[in-house]
């Protein structure tokens, strides 16, 4: 029992923060259509840049408002020179031009930082766990969690009571009608691959302060996909509670199933969970279900 | 896109119009680029060129799987290298562990390969587009890096990889260990690949799959059993993918879970779109291309790096974001690939000097 309850709250707190990475994808989609498979690169650039201005010994908060305002720049930048001209083209052409962003992005960041792991040097969170009963968290991962909830829930306060969130939701829900009261479009996608970035970016550093920044945590990046499949597409409470199953299936999966494989069971059962997800109930549990007909 | 005739030429009968070489030009030319291939290059090329040219005759089978799925049959498919993976494997396991003869081994990976690609090929029945290349997507991570990393690499107490040591393949009396050898059985499987696709695509089979391709629902309307048919496709994409997998440890030391990462699935799915989709030129054409300019890129580096040594260690890194930016800018500027500049080049000859319309 007693494991039981340190696997969950552990999946849950990992879980906040690919909640938070899959809230920035399910932006993208939701805005403009794009199916981003550059997230884990996206969390990658995140780590990485947070790493190096911790490294020139700024406090980490502001390490973490420098990657959000780096993220936002590349966000836009992105935006405006790649995705831009894709509006309208086939799904495949989309998918295709994230994956080449992903390879360029993961090329450029090797050819900057390196393959080596490194780390946050001291430490920013202290090792000394914290007991709650009989239960042990690291600090990491609580404070993981605080910064994660709280980004959430800016995030949805934003959309909710922001000019820019309403006008980003409305283009989301109808773009005729959106555009027809005034908002523009451009001004919506590129916010919306700002905030994406600035999303993945802060969910990067935070992954990096758990495990050391190398390339899986952009691996680790890609567990947003099971979360969006699994919460619905188009769903942003469906990303958040995806995001958080997913962290708690993968350290429940670790903690019982890794006995009776050689391992690797934790690195694999999201996405075992996913195609399962995708046989049972392909749109997730929030997504809209598309019926077609001739 | 049909090829415009040369002018002079004309059609009597239907014979000649389905006719795969339809001119004594055509005959001609495609004898001669067989007797180059199977004759004189494997004489004249240096070793260094024959194991270049082996490396793309295993992009090519590779890549014509990922071709048949998205370019005929317009099922995305991001985990090819899971199903190249099974037939590796399926291969060298039979061979190693259980001392069957290679080819024996060779039509059981093939098998082997194409039954795996259905199983993940079975969603296809429910959902499409994105929800599909999702599970292609797990079916990579759950094939390399938990079956084949976790289990079969096990199988035998090799440790982490199956080593090959030289002359362990071998067809009746034809031991196989030079890249030479490699290169025949290579070129051999190539030709029959690009025959047997050629022709597929021309009957029954390939016409429903183009269906399927343009329109689903359509194509069910007009009589097609998509699921069956999908699930063809995603057969016969994996007993491509098999074929290649099986030759490509004749041209390796050891074969290991690395050799067939969620990169190599996107690389090859890079090459169909950068060579053009739909078409075996388009296949053959990526194939060439990318694995040219990479070496080409290689030579740069290695050549520049007495200047600026930091390139050396490097250059990985550069081939990634090179490729990454390849795929974006052909698809922004050159969307139907280098199969389309090849086809408007052959309509130029053939309509010169009066090349109005």
């Amino acid at each position: 029992m007693e494991i039981f309850l340190q696997l969950l709250l552990t999946g849950i707190m990992v879980g906040s923060i690919y909640a938070l990475v899959a809230l920035g994808w399910v932006l993208i989609y939701k805005c403009s259509g794009v199916l981003n498979l550059a997230m884990g690169e996206l969390t990658l650039i995140g780590a990485y840049v947070s790493l190096t201005f911790y490294g020139w010994g700024f406090p980490f908060p502001v390490a973490l408002l420098a990657t959000l305002i780096i993220g936002a720049i590349l966000g836009i930048l992105t935006e405006r020179i790649f995705l831009r001209r894709l509006i309208g083209e086939p799904v495949l052409t989309v998918i295709m031009v994230t994956v080449g962003l992903s390879f360029f992005f993961r090329g450029i960041i090797e050819l900057i930082w390196g393959t080596d792991t490194r780390v946050f040097h001291p430490p920013v969170f202290p090792y000394e766990p914290i007991r709650l009963g009989s239960v042990v968290i690291g600090q990491v991962y609580l404070w993981s969690f605080i910064a994660a909830m709280a980004l959430l829930g800016i995030l949805v306060a934003f959309f909710r009571y922001t000019r820019w969130g309403l006008a980003m939701q409305a283009m989301a829900d109808d773009e005729m009608a959106a555009m027809s009261l005034g908002i523009s479009p451009k001004f919506v996608y590129a916010a919306a691959w700002a905030i994406a970035f600035m999303a993945a970016g802060v969910g990067g550093s935070l992954l990096g302060n758990i495990n050391g920044v190398n390339i899986s945590v952009g691996y680790l990046g890609l567990l947003v996909l099971p979360a969006v499949v699994l919460g619905g597409l188009n769903s942003i409470p469906g990303a958040i509670v995806g995001g958080i199953i997913i962290g708690i299936l993968q350290n429940l999966a670790g903690g019982y199933l890794d006995r009776f494989t050689p391992g690797g069971v934790k690195e694999i059962f999201p996405f075992a969970v996913m195609t399962l997800v995708l046989l049972i109930k392909p749109y997730g549990l929030f997504g809209w279900v598309r019926i077609e007909r001739v | 896109m049909r090829m415009r005739l040369p002018s002079g030429v004309f059609y009597q009968t239907y014979k000649q119009d389905q006719a795969l070489w339809p001119t004594a030009f055509v005959k001609l030319r495609m004898w001669g680029l067989l007797v180059f291939l199977f004759v004189i290059f494997p004489q004249v090329a240096s070793p260094y060129w024959l194991s270049l040219a082996n490396l793309v005759g295993y992009t090519i089978l590779s890549a014509m799987g990922v071709q048949l799925l998205i370019g005929y049959t317009g099922q995305v498919t991001l985990g090819h290298a899971a199903f190249i993976a099974a037939g590796a494997y399926t291969c060298a396991v039979l061979v190693l562990q259980y001392h069957i003869p290679y080819p024996l081994a060779f039509l059981a990976a093939m098998i082997v390969a194409g039954l795996w690609s259905v199983l993940f090929g079975l969603p296809s029945a429910r959902v499409k587009g994105f929800y599909l290349i999702m599970t292609t997507m797990a079916a990579q991570f759950i094939t390399v890096d938990f079956i084949i990393t976790q289990y079969v690499s096990r199988i035998g107490e090799r440790g982490h990889s199956f080593s090959l040591p030289p002359g362990t393949l071998s067809i009746g009396p034809w031991v196989i260990q030079s890249d030479r050898d490699v290169y025949y059985l290579m070129i051999a499987l190539v030709t029959l690949s690009v025959l047997a696709m050629t022709n597929l695509a021309r009957t029954r089979i390939g016409r429903a799959w183009m269906a399927i391709r343009d329109h689903d629902i359509a194509a069910e309307a007009l009589g097609i059993n998509i699921v069956a048919y999908k699930l063809l496709a995603f057969f016969m994409a994996g007993v491509f993918g098999g074929m290649a997998g099986a030759l490509w440890i004749a041209s390796l030391f050891a074969v290991s879970p690395e050799h067939f990462t969620w990169s190599w699935s996107l690389w090859l799915v890079g090459v169909i779109l950068i060579g053009g989709l739909g078409s075996n030129y388009g296949t053959i054409f990526g194939s060439l291309f990318m694995t040219l300019v990479m070496e080409a890129l290689r030579n740069a580096v290695t050549m520049l790096a007495p200047l600026f040594p930091a390139l050396e260690t490097s250059f990985l890194f550069i081939k990634e974001a090179a490729f990454g930016l390849a795929i974006i800018l052909f698809l922004l500027y050159e969307p139907n690939g280098l199969a389309y500049r090849w086809w408007q080049i052959k309509n130029y000859i053939h309509l010169w000097p009066f090349s109005y319309e």
